[in-house]
């Protein structure tokens, strides 16, 4: 389901100006016009994982940037390798 | 959990000694999350237990006034868990193409059949992908929430959305309309527009289910010796015979003025009296009553 803004703000326990810093360094991508941006559940996660960063971490900006870039790779390659695996299986059963 | 025997001691968990300061436990903690954190550790499931261990011991042990207490014996270490926190790894594959980053191995493809099928097949998907869902409200009145009909949302970019209101819907009911969501952001269709209905409520109506209930106010010259009395109802006005020796509270049932069914037939309309004196002083009425003694006790239930 659709998140607004004002909800988003509210869940994540930021403000307008920190928003705006994610979405403009892309760490945060919602949907929709730039007027009335739409966020996800992901979205929400993804602002809490950058607060644990900031605040329990303590890592910088630049840092994040860096961590949220690396942590999208990883989880792009941990469905590519899983599909791989999935496929791996489905022949070697066909292949019996 | 009470009691639990497995509970460790937050100095150890953190592995800080018992004269540890603020500063050597928040270095310990940033150390041990950095390591532990379950978005860190997209695979490992025994890392979040960990974790969640840390973190509890780092809430007692980061508060001057949990530490002291928990030193002094006041507290345990249980109950210290933050609430849940939904972690990205959990939506990290349902994220879609917005967060995928493929670089990581796009020269692999280049020499991977497979693997090249499986870009070409996720740009696809996501190209496909429909549109997102958009939510709306509509008040609409009590009447047309009865009887059906047809509104008009004006959208925030200047388009309109009709809605017909079937008859009979409910406060808070959801309506969807198929394809006037937002629109795909590749060649999927468009999502849906769901909107919640709220009814606004009717000076003289109230609802039950399929019935209507209605207070009619009738004069006490109606109550006591019957008559014929026009009555509301959402399809107009009908007549009503009120019975001979009617009075506050009695209830009248008007089979098939209610709200329609699914099936096509009609809840009923719930008359209920109320006796009214009249609202200004009745010289008439008062040199008649004066003659009268009730041979009743109204407040006979209220006897102590």
């Amino acid at each position: 389901m659709i998140i607004s803004k004002t909800e988003f703000l509210y869940r994540a326990q930021t403000d307008q100006e920190t928003l705006q810093l994610w979405i403009s360094e892309e760490w945060i991508a919602p949907q929709g016009p730039d007027t009335e941006p739409e966020f996800s559940e992901a979205d929400l996660a993804r602002a809490g994982l950058i607060r644990n960063l900031q605040q329990d971490l303590g890592v910088n900006t630049e840092g994040v940037g860096v961590i949220l870039n690396l942590l999208d790779q990883i989880h792009s390659l941990r469905w590519a390798l899983s599909s791989r695996l999935r496929a791996g299986e489905t022949e070697s059963e066909s292949g019996t | 959990m009470f009691g639990d025997m497995s509970l460790r001691d937050p100095y150890e968990v953190l592995g800080v000694a018992r004269t540890a300061t603020p500063e050597d436990i928040r270095s310990a903690y940033r150390k041990l999350a950095k390591k532990l954190h379950p978005d860190l550790n997209p695979g490992d499931s025994k890392a979040e237990d960990r974790f969640k261990e840390v973190t509890g011991a780092y809430e007692i042990l980061s508060d001057a006034e949990k530490r002291r207490r928990f030193d002094a014996g006041e507290i345990d270490a249980s109950g210290t868990e933050r609430p849940q926190q939904h972690y990205y790894k959990e939506y990290a594959g349902a994220a879609g193409p917005r967060y995928q980053n493929t670089s990581g191995f796009a020269d692999l493809a280049e020499e991977d059949d497979f693997l090249a099928e499986l870009l070409r097949r996720r740009e696809q998907q996501a190209r496909r992908a429909p549109g997102a869902d958009r939510l709306y409200q509509l008040q609409v009145d009590f009447l047309d929430a009865v009887t059906g009909a047809t509104r008009r949302i004006t959208l925030p970019d200047g388009n309109s959305l009709d809605v017909t209101i079937p008859p009979g819907i409910q406060d808070g009911q959801t309506l969807r309309l198929r394809g006037k969501g937002a629109p795909s952001r590749g060649d999927g269709p468009p999502g849906d527009a769901l909107v919640e209905i709220t009814i606004r409520p009717h000076k003289f109506f109230t609802r039950d289910g399929d019935d209507i209930l209605i207070e009619l106010p009738v004069t006490i010259a109606e109550a006591i010796l019957g008559g014929k009395v026009k009555v509301p109802t959402p399809s107009g006005a009908v007549m009503l015979t009120v019975p001979k020796g009617s009075t506050t509270g009695s209830t009248l049932r008007l089979k098939g003025k209610g709200v329609a069914r699914r099936d096509g037939s009609h809840g009923d309309e719930l008359v209920k009296l109320k006796v009214m004196t009249p609202a200004q002083p009745d010289a008439e009425l008062e040199s008649f009553l004066s003659n009268w003694t009730p041979n009743y006790d109204p407040r006979r239930d209220m006897q102590p």
